[in-house]
């Protein structure tokens, strides 16, 4: 079995709460870090109370359910299971009619596996992918996991727990394990109890309940976020106008269930009376039976750490925007425009999204190339208010608008881009915004039209907010923005939702969860993204290269010497070669930028790095889509993302960021726009060229474990057969390859081979700063002498020049004059 | 006088020669003969040894991949 991606870094339903049971499992070597939250002021906690959260938090992950009863007999066979034989769950009964049932649920973990052979398995996959989150989904067995988060999106659409757990009984091999079932009633019922709510451009955590309000803010870390002081007071009667009729009604029964309560907890009395009159209060508005609803005003900052704490206890907050009945914010005249038809899982997604009449805020999951855009933009036409979209440049921020003009009926003065050069407002009192991350998350002095935009931005409530390419967000800078722009509701869009460090978990917290991940098998099947062949080519090292590798210790080097791999070169002049021929256009990439222009100007083709210019950058592209002669790009890493090339359609990648599953996947996502080709089945290729025996092999199969889990299989070809024919190959003869081999080592002694980009990220270019390096050297090195061959020619021009010593006039008069004085003297 | 040595032929990928000359370069005793990119003569009694040297070479080159996904391991 190809090995999949790491757990930590993307699952992130499961991995939290994979993580809220690991780490916050109470033992002695690990102490819990609750205050490792970004909130500074969240005090020490006394530790009677860690005890009764420990409490909660364990009551919250699976593993407080589990089963009682004693485990089968561990036998021989029971190690290889996995965690020394705790995962031997040969001691569940089977069902006598278990053949027809398609389900296996580890009651350890709430994985789901599914057998997507089975008749019954279409039926299986739609309920699964309503209360489950997908882990894996290859051709016959599919991996799902139950998380807290999934189970509140299935709750959330209307799904009671008594039907999750006899649905999940029906498919299932085995009778449903009492953890399970004691999982999902929980989770169920907790679910709804907190809201999340903006009013007045300021945050309110709102319960109907009062005593968990209560616990709330007894609670050692949402307690302190409290906004406390007189402004809370000057609220209360603002809050009062704003209520509807039945208020004074409401405000009686919440007199009275506080003072009940403070009945109940005498000790707490000087603790609860300041609040009382703090706690805002409103009617809800949809509420039929005029029950009131308590709230406490929280500040911008804390609004993340609350979030993640009230998760953690048990409360998830629940960020639900009832647009319909917002009278407070102008309607946005929008809609999609009548000949605009959404494709099945397009609309799939949106009713996740909309699933119970309110927009939810979470991340929708769809390939590049799948219409990502379009979904954003129904979404807010559906919700008809103030809108706000970020993205990564300012290239596709005009993109945006674009897509926005050409999908929807908007008024193109609603619409405005504010970027660096462009910083203009709609003229009405609401509209579109369109604007990339940089823009709003840049700190330190602003412009003055820029800061005036910002003062805007963040001034004003937004119905929604759009993240485009969301996988770039979980950076600190953009926490203080995401909630300083308020936004009822946040939809976050993404091709590939993991990274390789554990930040992705953060988007729950920012945004929300994951709403919606497409198939991305069913939808090539469907043809709406391109079939793509991969391929994973295995050059051998040849004999120098990799003697010097394994001399080398220094791993830039290595890495150089595996990349530039004569033999890797001649592949790629031969799969270019090949394919230019059957009409492909073809993207190379390479990471390494010293790579990247050798190998392009070996084999006379035009690259693009960092370092290229924009105008040069446009020509180059231009004569790519549209010029028939020139089949070939070569791109560093500024490709990966968002460029769009719906010409390509076969991609070669020579080096890459280590093992970085993302990266792999934004790549592929290069040439999933490529429909225009269908013969053999494929109609885009995916090749990735590997140096055996080194450690890219390791890194490739690292990076190929998303796409493997997406349904991909990479096919290894270990010759290219017609190679060795091939004329005019590049580096054939030994002595080319001793050359290219000498050149290598002589400019990574220079440092020049290591001009890596380092661009991976939006946030992290900012620190990019030359500095001095001191090395040791000779004096030779420096005017240029070292490895230098020295020949002598024309050996007797010395003894000519000795012969005639040829004298300027000047000097001759000089000389002369001299003399003269001399003589004088 | 001749003197005969008892060789087993090697034939095995570039990279692989390359790391077996590395091992041989410490003590030279067991390449008899570099015949060319992809043969090697090797001594007849080194042969084990020699395999066994290989093996902890090439692990230490190329990292060992997991087979078990990472995701189980929570």
């Amino acid at each position: 079995m190809a090995p999949k991606r790491k757990a930590s870094a993307n699952l992130t339903g499961t991995a939290k709460s994979g993580r809220a049971s690991a780490s916050s499992t109470p033992g002695p070597s690990t102490p819990r870090d609750i205050d490792s939250d970004d909130e500074p002021n969240s005090p020490e906690e006394p530790a009677e109370n860690e005890q009764d959260i420990q409490k909660a938090v364990d009551r919250f992950t699976l593993a407080a359910y589990q089963d009682k009863v004693k485990r089968g007999p561990i036998d021989s066979a029971s190690r290889y299971f996995g965690d020394n034989g705790k995962r031997d769950f040969s001691y569940l009964p089977l069902k006598p009619d278990y053949k027809s049932r398609p389900i296996w649920i580890d009651p350890l973990r709430g994985r789901i596996i599914l057998e997507n052979f089975n008749p019954l398995a279409e039926q299986a996959k739609d309920f699964l992918i309503t209360i489950a989150e997908p882990q894996s989904r290859p051709t016959f067995l599919h991996e799902y996991s139950l998380t807290p988060h999934s189970l509140y999106a299935a709750v959330s659409v209307g799904l009671l727990p008594q039907d999750i757990v006899n649905t999940l009984d029906r498919f299932s091999k085995t009778p449903l394990p009492q953890s399970i079932v004691g999982f999902i009633r929980s989770c169920a019922s907790s679910y709804g109890k907190v809201k999340l709510v903006i009013k007045d451009t300021k945050y309110f955590v709102e319960s109907n309940d009062p005593e968990v309000l209560q616990k709330l803010l007894k609670d050692p870390i949402i307690g302190p976020c409290r906004v406390q002081g007189t402004e809370t007071v000057t609220n209360a009667p603002s809050m009062g106008g704003l209520v509807i009729p039945g208020t004074s009604n409401a405000a009686g029964v919440k007199q009275a269930q506080l003072q009940q309560g403070e009945h109940q907890h005498p000790e707490t009395t000087e603790k609860t009376q300041p609040e009382n009159p703090f706690d805002a209060l409103r009617e809800d508005d949809d509420d039929d039976n005029q029950e009131a609803v308590h709230a406490f005003e929280i500040p911008d900052t804390s609004v993340e750490t609350v979030q993640k704490r009230c998760l953690e206890i048990q409360f998830p907050m629940l960020e639900e925007y009832d647009f319909r009945n917002d009278d407070r914010n102008a309607n946005l005249e929008i809609d999609l425009r009548p000949a605009t038809q959404i494709r099945s899982y397009q609309e799939k997604s949106l009713s996740k999204m909309f699933g119970n009449g309110r927009a939810k805020s979470g991340i929708i999951v769809l390939p590049c190339g799948a219409g990502k855009t379009l979904v954003g933009i129904t979404a807010a036409c559906t919700i008809k208010k103030g809108c706000i979209v970020l993205c990564t440049s300012t290239m596709s921020a005009h993109q945006w608008r674009q897509e926005f003009l050409k999908w929807s009926n908007i008024r193109p003065e609603d619409i405005a881009v504010f970027t660096a050069d462009s910083k203009s407002k709609f003229p009405g009192n609401t509209g579109i915004i369109v604007t990339t991350y940089p823009m709003v998350t840049q700190s330190g002095k602003r412009a003055y039209d820029s800061q005036r935009m910002m003062d805007f931005l963040t001034g004003r409530e937004w119905g929604l907010m759009l993240l485009d390419e969301v996988h770039v967000v979980p950076a600190q800078i953009f926490r203080k923005v995401s909630h300083s722009i308020k936004s009822h509701a946040k939809l976050g869009l993404t091709a590939t939702l993991l990274r390789e460090d554990d930040k992705i978990q953060d988007l729950n917290f920012l945004i929300g969860p994951k709403l919606f991940e497409a198939n991305w098998m069913e939808l090539s099947e469907q043809g709406h993204i391109a079939k793509v062949q991969c391929a994973e080519v295995w050059c051998p090292m040849t004999t120098e290269f990799y003697d010097e590798y394994l001399r080398t210790q220094d791993r830039g080097l290595k890495s150089n010497l595996y990349v530039m791999n004569p033999r890797k070169i001649q592949a790629c002049q031969f799969l270019i070669d090949y394919h230019e021929r059957r009409g492909d256009k073809i993207i190379v990439f390479s990471d390494n930028v010293y790579a990247l222009q050798a190998v392009a100007l070996a084999l006379n083709k035009s690259y693009i790095c960092g370092a290229t210019g924009n105008t040069e950058r446009m020509q180059i592209l231009d004569n790519f889509m549209h010029n028939p002669a020139i089949r070939t790009v070569f791109l560093s890493k500024i490709g990966d993302t968002s460029l769009d090339l719906p010409e390509a359609t076969c991609l070669i990648q020579i080096s890459s960021h280590y093992g970085s599953r993302r990266q792999e996947a934004q790549r592929l996502g290069r040439i999933l726009r490529a429909k225009r080709r269908s013969d053999e089945g494929f109609n885009a290729f995916f090749y990735s060229l590997v140096s055996k025996d080194t450690l890219e092999m390791y890194y490739s199969t690292k990076r190929q474990a998303f796409l493997v889990d997406q349904g991909y299989s990479f096919k290894v070809i270990t010759q290219l057969a017609g190679m060795e024919q091939m004329e005019g190959l590049a580096y054939n003869t030994p002595r080319e390859r001793r050359e290219l081999l000498q050149k290598l080592l002589v400019d990574a002694e220079k440092k020049q081979a290591e001009l890596t980009e380092d661009t991976d990220d939006l946030f992290y270019t900012t620190s990019k700063k030359r500095r001095v390096r001191r090395t040791a050297g000779t004096l030779g090195e420096l005017s240029g002498g070292q490895d230098m061959a020295y020949i002598e020619q024309k050996k007797s021009m010395n003894k000519t020049l000795k012969k005639k010593p040829q004298q300027n006039v000047f000097f001759k008069k000089m000389a002369r004059e001299k003399q003269r004085l001399k003589d004088q003297r | 006088m001749v003197r005969a040595i008892k060789g087993t032929l090697v034939e095995c990928d570039p990279s692989i020669k390359s790391i077996i000359i590395n091992i041989d370069k410490e003590k030279n005793d067991y390449i008899i003969e570099d015949l060319d990119d992809s043969h090697l003569l090797i001594k007849d009694v080194m042969v084990a040894q020699l395999k066994a040297k290989l093996e902890e070479r090439l692990k230490e080159t190329v990292p060992f991949v997991e087979d078990d996904s990472g995701s189980d391991k929570q």
